[in-house]
Formats: structure tokens, C-alpha cells, sequence
């Protein structure tokens, strides 16, 4: 595991994991068309929890669909990790994500047939680690989310926030730089959100990942660096929060994730 | 083990349907080929079961299956014994004739053609099969005296005792085979002698086709080979072996058994392909957001193709291995009624091909599906 970062870095000199210019989007439905985005500059930096709140329909998730990469915007760019993502081809853009994202959804989205430890071992093996490599890594995955007890357990023996975790272990078992989650406390109970969205933070400060997370949950505030506040595809705030102290900390030492 | 796989094994339920499919599809085509084949070696059962190592056939003959008149000269017969690996040569002399059986009171008189047959009851004579037992063997010596398989009891009216007419001669049921079941036409096996004096076998200076038997049976090819050297287009020398595989292919190109398994392949792709891609594309369906997280997650789409091919190839494999059991039941079912069948290599490699292919297909057919699983919609 990586060293720790400093107590709260103020905003690190590196360059922003994510900048988008002049995002929009556009939707058809009937004959009209309903613009998503209005032409949205954003940035995220590694090391950082950002929160992308708002209202259901004021393009969050659209947002977070372009900006990693699985929906093509009408305008503007994405450069992510330096690279200018919508320039690229289909097959590349699979390729950049399979490198340098993780996903997390509302929705867990595990194989019904697999095991916890499989669930993670597949997306390994697609990223070009051998049988073992994978199964150790994923081992390892699953044991920073708490689930060494669970790892030979199916989805259908494992309780929603075990679930969370399975997805979260698959997620950042290939140590992305770019985390996005949408909505991934929602289908959760408290308890099991908080613990979601902690490994969500180690994520961001233990390994330098840019984490960007859609919530309508004002739980989660707590827990993040930025907040920005998105409505009828415009940002209208943007935030930078000042850690309380008993949520860092808690982040950086909670070994203890059992109960979710 | 591969993801294809585990989901085949967890959700067996839901491609039960395809498997089901591609079993019987299987199954369709087997059991007919197995009927056929079972017809085929129940006419040429007197020939198989023979201690002949050779048969010789009329040159323009390309099995015993209606390949035209089988007649042979008489004079070939001593041609054949110049040859030094020769021990003995015997026409099989067959004959159709009309049986009419001797009803039980109360009971309707059974006229119907019969396929007769000829044997040597010689001890170990060429033309006596060897799973003959002694007492057909020795009921044969009498004169006027027939076998027939006892499943051909019912068909002829007849039992064991009984008298009936062949051609207006009496004739006695002297014994039963258990071992020659034809479903195809009933066979009456009697004594050279017999025949001679009911007035069939050889006319006009013909013979049946030959039997001969070798010193050495594990010479017969080399036989074979030097007997149709010195033929002069006069007959033709087979080994058993590839007889018998000429005739059961000569059945199967019977332009009426040839459109009924034609056709029954042809059903058997639809319905196989047409129940398994459905099922295919169900399946999908439902683990679309699966895949569409695999997609998230940076998983190509070929990838994702791979994953659907190799699991509708895993489906060809448990359907392939329901048809084995299904045709297996088939079987047994067939030989509880008297239904001999046979299952010829060909056949089963060729009907395990189809099996996949039609999985195969199903596959690809389905592949179309996975273009939903588009992980933006997973972002809601």
C-alpha cells in the first residue's frame, strides 16, 4: 500500500487527472431536442473526492458518461491523464478505460455465476495479467474491501453492500487513476454507504486516483474534497470542502468494514 | 473456469430450452439413421454373422442393397478356389415367396411376401452363421422345415410347430432365431435342400453372390485384391468389412430415405437454430448490465463476442451429450420392441457437427443483442 499522503495537500502542483472544455450534449426525444450539457468546463485532480450533485435530470450522469469516456459528446474535449480522449477510436477508448478507470454503479452489475474472487479475477485477466498474477491481485482487492471471508461467496450469498464491495474490489483491483461512481450509495443502507464511500476516499488519498462521484446522497458531503453542484446541464457551484478531521482520519484507519 | 461456462453450470435452467432443442434435433436425425441402419443389417444379418471372409458379387454390383439382379454365373464359383488361401466357397441363395399361414380357428388368414434365405446345415459351413444355434442348426436338416426370427411370429401369423405354405409347398416351423429381428420384411431361413425342393434358388445357370472363406482371415484384403486382378471384369471380390459399409451407404442414398434425412437435417437447423438463438439472446438480455460493466470497465466488444460464442459452443456440448442419452433411451426402447438399429461412425460424427454448427450459429446469430449493452445506460 502507498504511503499516505500529506494530512491535506492544498492543491498539488501536478496537472488535473481530468479537464473537459466546453462539454454539451444533446438528446432527441420526439422532435425535440433536450441539451444536457451546456457547455460544461470541468476538472478533476488526483487525490481528490470530487461529488457531482444535483437534481435528476440536470446531467450528472451524462456528464460523467463523456468525461470517462463511454458517451461521445457533441462539443467540447476531455483530456484525461493528459490524453485527449474523444480524439481517439472506439477499440482506444476501451483500451484507455481498461488501463485507467474504474466504474462503480448503483446497480452492482456481478456476474450471478461467478464468485466474489472471479468477479474480480475477469476484468484482471482482460487487462493482460496472467491466472495467478489475477488471482492474487484480485485476493488482495477484495481484502482492502473487507471480503477475505467472502471471496468464494456468489452475488445471491452476499448482502447489498458486500456486493458494493465486490464491485468496488473490481473496480480498483487494476489500480485506476480515474474512479467514477454514480449513485453508489443509493441502493444501500446508511451504514453500508458509509463504509462504500470511505474506500471510495482511500481510493483518492491512499492511492492518488481522481474520484469522481454523481450522488443526490447529502451524507456523502461530508466526505468529499469538492463539491460541485450541476443543474439543467450548467455547473452552478463549485466547492472546495474542508476536511473534518474525523473523516479523514476515519478513512485512513477503518481496517474495520465488516457490517455492511 | 471461464465465465461462459460458470453461467451454463449456475443458470442451467434457463438454456435447458436450447439443449432440449438441440438434443432432439439430434435425436430426429439419429433415430432414423439408426432405423435405416438397423434395416439394413437385419437384410444383410445371414452375411455378417457368416464365417465368409470374402463375398464375391457380380462386377457392375456396388452393394447387395437394390443394386440390380445379383446373379452370378455357376462357373465362377470353381474360378475362386485357384486361388491357394481358398478353403471354401458357397452361393447364398435368397428367393422371395408368397407365405400363407395355417389361421387358428377363428383367426384370419396371413398372406404376405416373404424374403427367403438359404444356409448350409453342414457343421461350420461358410454360409451358416455363426450365432446360429445347434438346434436351428440341426431343425434346418430337416426337409420342409423353416426358421424364422420369433419377432416375425405376429407378421406371419405363425409360432413355433406350426405349418404354413411357401409358393403352395408346406412347410414347418421348425425353430426361432432371436437374433434376426427385420422390421422391414419378414426373412424365412430354411436348408439348401429345402429350397431346392420348394423350387427356388439358383435358375438358369445363376448363382447368389459367394461366400468364401480363407485360410487366413487377416489376408482377406490381399485376397481381394488378387482375386479382382484376375477377374476380367467377370465378378468382383469385397471384404465383409467394406460390404457391409457399401450397403448400409446404398440405403441411405435411397432417394426416399435420402429425402427424409435431408429433410430431417433441414428441420433440425431450424428448429435448433431458431430455439437456441432465442434462448441465446435471452440469456443475454438478461445479464446485459453485466456485460455493459464489463464494457465500463474497458472489456472490447470483441471480447464480449468471444464470451457469447464460447458459451453457445458450451450449449452445443450439453446438447450433444442430451442427444447421446436420448438416443441411447431410443435404443433401448427399440430393442425392447424388436427394433434393431445401428449408429454408423459417419453418421454420429456427422450429427455432432451439425449439433455445433447449429450452436455456432445460434451464437452468432445472437451476437446482435450484446450491441445493448451500452454501459452510458448504466449511468442513470
Amino acid at each position: 500500500m502507498n504511503a499516505p499522503s500529506a494530512p491535506r495537500p492544498p492543491a498539488p502542483p501536478a496537472p488535473p487527472a481530468l479537464v473537459a472544455r466546453g462539454l454539451s450534449k444533446r438528446f432527441k426525444t420526439g422532435r425535440t431536442h433536450i441539451e444536457v450539457l451546456k457547455s460544461v468546463d470541468f476538472e478533476a485532480l488526483h487525490g481528490d473526492v470530487t461529488m457531482v450533485m444535483g437534481p435528476s435530470g440536470s446531467g450528472k450522469s451524462t456528464l460523467v458518461a463523456a468525461l470517462s469516456g463511454l458517451l461521445r459528446p457533441d462539443a467540447g474535449s476531455v483530456s484525461a491523464l493528459g490524453e485527449d480522449l474523444w480524439r481517439y477510436k472506439a477499440g482506444r477508448i476501451d483500451r484507455f478505460r481498461l488501463d485507467h478507470c474504474g466504474f462503480i454503479f448503483q446497480g452492482f452489475n456481478l456476474f450471478p455465476a461467478l464468485t466474489a474472487i472471479q468477479q474480480v479475477e475477469i476484468i484482471l485477466k482482460y487487462k493482460g495479467f496472467s491466472r495467478s498474477e489475477a488471482r492474487h491481485k484480485a485476493a488482495t482487492a477484495l481484502t482492502e474491501v473487507g471480503l477475505e471471508m467472502r471471496m468464494n461467496q456468489r452475488p445471491s450469498e452476499l448482502s447489498g453492500g458486500e456486493k458494493q464491495r465486490v464491485a468496488i474490489a473490481r473496480a480498483l483491483a487494476k489500480d485506476p487513476s480515474l474512479l467514477f461512481a454514480d449513485e453508489p450509495t443509493s441502493a444501500l443502507d446508511g451504514e453500508s454507504g458509509q463504509v462504500v464511500i470511505k474506500l471510495l476516499q482511500r481510493a483518492a488519498k491512499s492511492f492518488g486516483a481522481a474520484v469522481v462521484c454523481v450522488t443526490h446522497d447529502p451524507r456523502l458531503e461530508s466526505y468529499a474534497d469538492r463539491i460541485i453542484h450541476i443543474e439543467d446541464g450548467r455547473i452552478l457551484g463549485d466547492r472546495r470542502v474542508v476536511a473534518t478531521a474525523s473523516s479523514l482520519d476515519q478513512s485512513r484507519h477503518s481496517p474495520v468494514l465488516v457490517g455492511a | 473456469m471461464s465465465l461462459a461456462l460458470a453461467t451454463l453450470l449456475y443458470e442451467w435452467r434457463r438454456y435447458t430450452a436450447a439443449v432440449v432443442a438441440l438434443a432432439f434435433s439430434g435425436l430426429l436425425i439419429l433415430a432414423q439413421v439408426g432405423m435405416f441402419t438397423g434395416i439394413v443389417r437385419a437384410i444383410t444379418a445371414s452375411i455378417d454373422r457368416s464365417r465368409a471372409d470374402l463375398m464375391i458379387l457380380a462386377p457392375k454390383n456396388e452393394s447387395l442393397i437394390n443394386s440390380g439382379p445379383d446373379g452370378l454365373p455357376q462357373r465362377i464359383q470353381p474360378l475362386i478356389y485357384l486361388n491357394p488361401q481358398v478353403v471354401e466357397v458357397e452361393s447364398l441363395d435368397g428367393d422371395g415367396a408368397r407365405w400363407v399361414n395355417t389361421p387358428a380357428p377363428g383367426k384370419k388368414t396371413v398372406t404376405t411376401f416373404v424374403n427367403t434365405f438359404d444356409v448350409d446345415p453342414r457343421p461350420g459351413a461358410v454360409t451358416l452363421p455363426v450365432d446360429y444355434p445347434e438346434s436351428v442348426r440341426l431343425a434346418l436338416l430337416e426337409p420342409y422345415s423353416v426358421v424364422i426370427d420369433q419377432s416375425a411370429q405376429k407378421t406371419l401369423g405363425t409360432h413355433l410347430g406350426a405349418t404354413a405354405t411357401l409358393n403352395g409347398k408346406t412347410v414347418h416351423v421348425r425353430a426361432l432365431l432371436e437374433t434376426y429381428p427385420n422390421v422391414n420384411q419378414p426373412t424365412v431361413y430354411m436348408s439348401r435342400d429345402t429350397m431346392r425342393m420348394l423350387g427356388m434358388g439358383p435358375k438358369n445357370g445363376k448363382t447368389g453372390p459367394l461366400m468364401v472363406r480363407l485360410r487366413d482371415p487377416a489376408r482377406a484384403q490381399q485376397v481381394v485384391d488378387q482375386l479382382n486382378a484376375q477377374s476380367k471384369g467377370a465378378y468382383k471380390a469385397w471384404t465383409k468389412a467394406d460390404l457391409a459399409k457399401a450397403n448400409e451407404t446404398a440405403l441411405m442414398s435411397e432417394q426416399i430415405i435420402g429425402i427424409f434425412l435431408s429433410f430431417s437435417v433441414f428441420l433440425g437447423f431450424l428448429i435448433g437454430v431458431g430455439i437456441t438463438s432465442q434462448t441465446l439472446r435471452g440469456a443475454i438480455l438478461a445479464s446485459i448490465k453485466e456485460f455493459a460493466s464489463l464494457r465500463a470497465l474497458g472489456v472490447s466488444m470483441g471480447s464480449l463476442r468471444w464470451i457469447i460464442l464460447e458459451l453457445s459452443v458450451w450449449v452445443g456440448l450439453a446438447g450433444l451429450l442430451a442427444t447421446a442419452v436420448f438416443t441411447w433411451l431410443v435404443y433401448l426402447l427399440g430393442q425392447h420392441g424388436g427394433l434393431p438399429m445401428g449408429f454408423p461412425a459417419t453418421w454420429v460424427v456427422g450429427v455432432a457437427t451439425l449439433l455445433i454448427v447449429i450452436s455456432i450459429a445460434s451464437g452468432l446469430l445472437s451476437l446482435g443483442i450484446l450491441k445493448k449493452s451500452q454501459p452510458a445506460d448504466l449511468l442513470r
